[in-house]
């Protein structure tokens, strides 16, 4: 198949009979370019599952908020409308992820947590949002194994089996990677240019033009994530650090290390990073 | 389920997806249990106590540098290395 081919394929993902029902209904509601935040509390509050895992997330290590938030209303109102949108978009995607890769929804979340945790220390105003493009950066990975996954089966036994980067496993089988897949459907879906870049990006962050930071951000993430051996993205390996997202990032070493001290006990006090709905 | 040992003691009864109780909760796992789950490609179950650290610094230390192999010659990646090493060993000063 050439890449246009699965390009397309890629795209239509949303007419597979496999796809979570909670995702396909989202994918109705935040097609609409001028949904409101009533509409999308309405629509949550409406299912139960939705409602509990999105409690869980916010209340999980990803957010450092302090005490309990208990309400759905409270949640959106400080969370705003674009990560309430992507954080959706992460828990209906949970059962599928898991699916795919064991351990890729906790590597997600790490991704996140890191996210967040470096965009705070690079005193940006939306941490946030940041984190939520730590949360889906993998999502090509969902995708690719929700739309082939015999070959994606492959793909995992191969970087296994042969000791390798999961990207290189991806290229080897598909031509093209998670993040190639992950960038088609996150401009298919229409979701911001802070989403679509670093999810496209995180593994070229030079190429990012219009959010480059954010990119640089969930590059390092990730790599903080694996090299914490938090959950699992296909393969065991850290992988290097651009020179531009670290130049870019410019953190000094007191800075990695506090950075490294907050993730690690932000996984260590984690408990439950499951979203099993009992 | 890769990481289930005999002797541990479940947290959570394990259940088919018709909702029948297959092992009940507090009971401890044999060799035979874990088959037969591994058969039935049950993947995850919950077991008690083992939310602490299990592994030795020693065996932290030898998954990093494992983690670490293809890189750890590329720039800035022996800083990072470092860091992570430091706080594995200042977890158990």
């Amino acid at each position: 198949m050439d890449t246009r081919e699965m390009r397309i394929q890629i795209e239509n993902i949303d007419t597979l009979p496999t796809i979570p029902s909670i995702l396909r209904k989202l994918l109705a509601v935040i097609d609409k370019p001028k949904i409101s935040i009533n509409e999308i509390g309405s629509f949550i509050a409406n299912d139960p599952v939705l409602t509990s895992r999105v409690l869980k997330v916010i209340n999980s290590p990803m957010y450092g908020f302090p005490g309990r938030i208990s309400s759905l209303n409270q949640a959106l109102i400080l969370l705003g409308l674009n990560v309430v949108r992507g954080m959706l978009l992460g828990v209906s995607v949970f059962e599928a992820m898991q699916k795919t890769m064991v351990g890729l929804w906790e590597h997600s979340l790490g991704c996140a947590i890191a996210s967040r945790i470096i965009a705070t220390k690079k005193g940006m105003k939306e941490p946030e949002e940041v984190s939520i493009a730590g949360l889906l950066h993998d999502i090509g990975k969902v995708v690719m194994g929700l739309k082939f996954p015999e070959e994606y089966s492959l793909a995992i036994s191969d970087a296994q089996n042969g000791q390798t980067f999961m990207l290189d496993a991806e290229k080897k089988q598909f031509n093209i990677s998670h993040a190639d897949a992950g960038g088609w459907i996150a401009h298919k879906w229409n979701f911001p240019q802070n989403l679509v870049e670093p999810i496209e990006y995180h593994h070229k962050p030079h190429l990012s033009k219009v959010v480059p930071l954010q990119t640089a951000i969930v590059h390092v993430a990730d790599l903080l994530t694996r090299a914490a051996g938090f959950g699992f993205a296909g393969d065991n390996f850290v992988p290097a650090v651009h020179p531009f997202a670290w130049e870019l990032l410019n953190l000094s070493e007191g800075d990695l290390k506090e950075i490294v001290s907050e993730l690690e006990d932000s996984f260590g006090q984690a408990g439950d990073f499951m979203l099993s709905d009992d | 389920m890769e990481l289930l040992k005999p002797g541990a003691k479940l947290a959570k009864p394990i259940v088919n997806d018709s909702g029948m109780i297959l092992i009940g909760e507090g009971v401890e796992l044999k060799d035979s249990h874990i088959a037969r789950l591994q058969d039935m490609c049950i993947s995850t179950v919950f077991v008690e106590g083992t939310t602490g650290p299990s592994k030795t610094t020693e065996e932290m230390l030898a998954e990093l540098d494992e983690r670490f192999r293809k890189t750890e010659g590329e720039p800035h990646m022996g800083t990072v290395k470092r860091i992570f090493k430091e706080y594995i060993e200042g977890m158990s000063s």
